[in-house]
């Protein structure tokens, strides 16, 4: 998350935005941007449909039988301006892979 | 738009698997290929890192390199004596913590999570605007222990103001909490510092200008 708000004077000269997505609740995800001074918009999603949509959130049940919640894995998405998924990548974001290929679409998108 | 991204996998692994093979192939017609040098000495008494960098090494300290991606891209350790946790690192990182752009914004950040998964909680001691690579920079000095962990750190770190982003370079000293520590090693961290050189525009230099190309 810093590191997607140290680059977003890039992701915006890009035209790209970033939505950061978690299956906590709005005042969790208020405080969490707060604490870690984020400049973008946390998106709370208790329910997952949207984790599931992306391939971020796995087919098991809610609750685990060790009682544990079956949360969002870390996973970075890119959808172009049609909507098409350009990228996907689990783990700890690449944000020189990421500004590369957004380097690439804008230059797509500009015919360059 | 999942088959889309099913079909992109497919090719992803077979083209990861055609480079494999072709890596392969080339170390079969190689029979002893030479390994890349990291450090590569210069006439002028420093060493190039990588072609990206030049700097004095430090004489006995171990390098350390992070091939994950991370933290840090380069440092330097030295082991000392006495009782775990006794040893100094220094480094440098290109993406310390926090996200202000501007120098005494991410030193209030830096301070808040600096050093935090030690369990310490980091006094500033002096906090001084200097300049590194004759760029303006902050200079921050902590200190803190753990009495639970019996450990301690003192620390030195440079925040420095490059381009449109803060780069840094951190030294810290960990010892047990009845260990000294060694002043003359934030010498040696002061020396690799004045002696470093950028030889490449880095990744977000060379960024910016296509965003400036793409703006034209």
């Amino acid at each position: 998350m810093d590191s997607h708000n140290r680059d977003l004077y890039l992701y915006e000269a890009l035209n790209a935005r970033v939505l950061g997505v978690s299956m906590d609740d709005v005042i969790t995800n208020k405080l969490f941007a707060k604490a870690f001074w984020l400049n973008f918009p946390l998106l709370s999603n208790p329910l997952a449909w949207m984790g599931k949509q992306y391939g971020a959130y796995s087919d098991k049940a809610p609750f685990l039988p060790d009682g544990s919640v079956n949360n969002f894995g870390r996973r970075t998405v890119v959808v172009d301006k049609k909507g098409i998924v350009r990228y996907i990548k689990d783990g700890s974001p690449d944000n020189k892979e990421i500004l590369t290929l957004l380097l690439k679409l804008e230059k797509e998108f500009r015919g360059k | 738009m999942e088959k889309k991204s099913a079909m992109r996998l497919s090719l992803g692994i077979g083209v990861t698997l055609f480079a494999l093979t072709g890596l392969l192939l080339g170390g079969c017609a190689t029979m002893a290929p030479e390994k890349p040098k990291i450090l590569t000495p210069t006439d002028r008494g420093t060493v190039l890192f990588q072609d990206k960098y030049e700097f004095k090494v430090p004489v006995g300290w171990l390098l350390m390199r992070n091939l994950e991606g991370g933290d840090f891209e380069l440092g330097f350790l030295k082991i000392e004596p006495g009782a775990f946790p006794s040893q100094t690192t220094f480094m440098y990182d290109e993406e310390p913590y926090g996200s202000s752009p501007n120098l005494e914004g991410r030193a209030d950040q830096y301070c808040t999570r600096f050093l935090f998964n030690s369990g310490m909680v980091p006094e500033v001691t002096k906090r001084e605007k200097t300049q590194v690579m004759g760029l303006d920079a902050l200079a921050l000095y902590f200190g803190g222990e753990n009495p639970v962990q019996k450990e301690k750190a003192k620390s030195k770190v440079y925040l420095v103001k490059k381009g449109n982003r803060i780069i840094s370079f951190v030294c810290t000293e960990w010892r047990p909490l009845d260990g000294q520590f060694d002043m003359r090693n934030f010498e040696v961290f002061d020396n690799f510092v004045q002696s470093f050189k950028f030889l490449k525009k880095t990744f977000y230099e060379n960024l910016d200008e296509e965003i400036q190309k793409l703006r034209g």
